[in-house]
């Protein structure tokens, strides 16, 4: 399948971003949001990194032309009728999400391939009692969008194998480094550096070390670029603490995923990192 | 501290061994083995014993420590099994064993955390933290628990790893693939374990299971049977990768 007209559904960050990766590598782009405010706060977004380039020299005032040319702002889900590929980055809620698969389902052609950006929700729930869900994947870039390498191509299970092999090509076409992965909470990364947060909490419960021993422990010992409490800070506390919650839930609360009373009373509390100006450390200073 | 010449005396089968053999050196120590201390107990300052995954070779070894050094001398011991204080309740003088953990290869370490059994007296505390400045590593003392903080921490994220291998979510490759392009991890996990030894990770999560004794520590099936079968890593050729030459642990 030649993959020209891409439809990207939601244009917060996440999909402002992925429509941006799209239109640098050639493709029409469908950008849809319900919400025109949303649509015209994108489009400065597109444009303030497109000028960034041409200050860069990276590309040339008329490369930034053509590449804005390809993002066409809608705000109908029909528009997205002869998408060949529709990519899915709304608000992690599952109504949401099922809601506008089953619209894609219709309105859709049956060899377009269905993406969610999900990084928390069940492919394979989202594409539950949908007509042709061999279709629907999971594609799963990490923020910011045009500028981290990875995506997570996740199959559902009843996502095809072959579709599986043309979103895998598409990423890489992209410019991406995609891996393959079954469809499981967490996917591989949220799963997996699940511990460098919840395990840090429970070391600092324990009271083996503090917030700022750990931090730099991590970092002079291990390697690691940020600390686990200035990453969660950085991350917002909340957004950490919601998908703790809900890879514990999905893994029928398995031990090793247990959140940490610790960071709920953080959230409680209103001391969410960053954003608020207070978490693990004051921002205010 | 001028290190001229101290006379250090290291014994122990972890990869660490090597390593912490090769920058005393480099610092000037004079590094012993237990049969050469045995001649001259009296020249030894101070005794580091690195043992993390047989506990009872640990044991014995403290033991012979404990009984061949007059109790002033400071033993140093990893506790990234087992917890200093444990080591320490072997000893006929509890007071000068501390704890001290990190992992290979040293080279990358530029922090080395210590933890101080409840019986260590303040004396050995900083006769450990001057030693391991000494080797041109800054230090950090915390409480005394099994891993410490970043062994504990990497072990955990490595198992995570191991499970999801397992379950076949994704394959080896593709995990250490995300983990370092999606979350800017410095290794990816498996690879990670192969440089350390799947053994030494081993050790470590079944010290936390058997401490801590909760679900959240349970070691992954494969962990322990690649442990079993011998594929550690690096070190033995194979792991989760296979390595032609089996280059990469030797100091």
């Amino acid at each position: 399948m030649s993959i020209k007209t891409v439809g990207v559904i939601g244009a917060g960050t996440m999909g402002a971003g992925i429509a941006l990766v799209c239109a640098r590598k050639g493709h029409q782009v469908m950008l849809l949001d319900a919400n025109q405010a949303v649509l015209d706060k994108a489009l400065v977004y597109l444009e303030s990194i497109l000028t960034k380039d041409v200050e860069k020299n990276k590309i040339s005032e008329q490369e930034m032309t053509e590449t804005l040319e390809l993002v066409h702002l809608v705000s109908e889900i029909e528009q997205l009728a002869d998408c060949d590929i529709v990519i899915e980055a709304v608000p992690e809620r599952l109504d949401l999400k099922k809601s506008i698969f089953s619209q894609l389902s219709v309105i859709c052609r049956e060899d377009a391939l269905l993406l969610t950006n999900t990084s928390s929700i069940s492919i394979t729930e989202i594409a539950g009692g949908l007509s042709h869900p061999e279709r629907i994947l999971g594609f799963h870039f990490f923020n910011p969008a045009p500028v981290m390498p990875l995506v997570e191509v996740i199959r559902g299970k009843k996502s095809s194998e072959e579709n599986v092999e043309v979103a895998y090509r598409f990423a890489q076409e992209l410019g991406k480094v995609p891996v393959l992965v079954t469809d499981t909470p967490g996917f591989i990364v949220n799963r997996i550096a699940r511990p460098y947060y919840n395990e840090a909490l429970r070391v600092l419960g324990d009271h083996v070390a503090g917030v700022e021993q750990i931090d730099r422990i991590m970092k002079l010992a291990g390697g690691f670029k940020m600390g686990p409490f200035e990453l969660q800070d950085m991350i917002g506390i909340d957004i950490n603490f919601a998908t703790t919650k809900s890879i514990y839930t999905d893994f029928f609360h398995e031990g090793r995923f247990k959140p940490s009373r610790i960071q709920q009373q953080m959230v409680q509390s209103g001391s969410l990192g960053r954003k608020t100006g207070e978490g693990f450390y004051d921002y205010n200073k | 501290m001028t290190t001229t010449n101290k006379a250090v005396l290291l014994v122990g089968t972890s990869p660490l061994y090597a390593e912490l053999n090769h920058l005393m050196v480099e610092r000037g120590y004079q590094v012993l083995s237990l049969a050469e201390a045995m001649a001259e107990p009296e020249l030894i300052e101070l005794a580091v014993e690195v043992n993390s995954v047989d506990m009872q070779a640990k044991k014995r070894q403290v033991r012979e420590l404990d009984d061949l050094l007059p109790p002033n001398v400071p033993i140093i011991t990893t506790s990234l099994a087992i917890t200093a204080t444990e080591v320490a309740s072997w000893t006929q003088y509890p007071e000068r064993v501390c704890g001290f953990g990190t992992l290979v290869p040293l080279i990358e370490r530029e922090l080395i955390e210590i933890a101080p059994a409840l019986q260590t007296e303040l004396d050995t505390i900083q006769a450990t933290e001057d030693f391991f400045q000494s080797l041109g590593k800054e230090t950090e003392t915390v409480n005394d628990e099994v891993g410490l903080v970043f062994p504990r921490i990497l072990t955990l994220i490595i198992n995570e790893a191991v499970f999801t291998l397992m379950e076949k979510t994704a394959t080896a490759t593709d995990i250490d693939i995300a983990m370092k392009k999606g979350t800017n991890y410095p290794y990816g996990p498996l690879e990670w374990a192969d440089r350390i030894g799947l053994d030494e990770i081993f050790a470590i999560s079944r010290g936390l299971q058997r401490d801590l004794a909760e679900e959240r520590y349970r070691t992954a099936p494969l962990l322990r049977k690649l442990v079993l079968a011998g594929r550690v890593g690096v070190r033995s050729g194979q792991g989760f990768y296979t390595y032609e030459d089996k280059v990469g642990v030797e100091a």
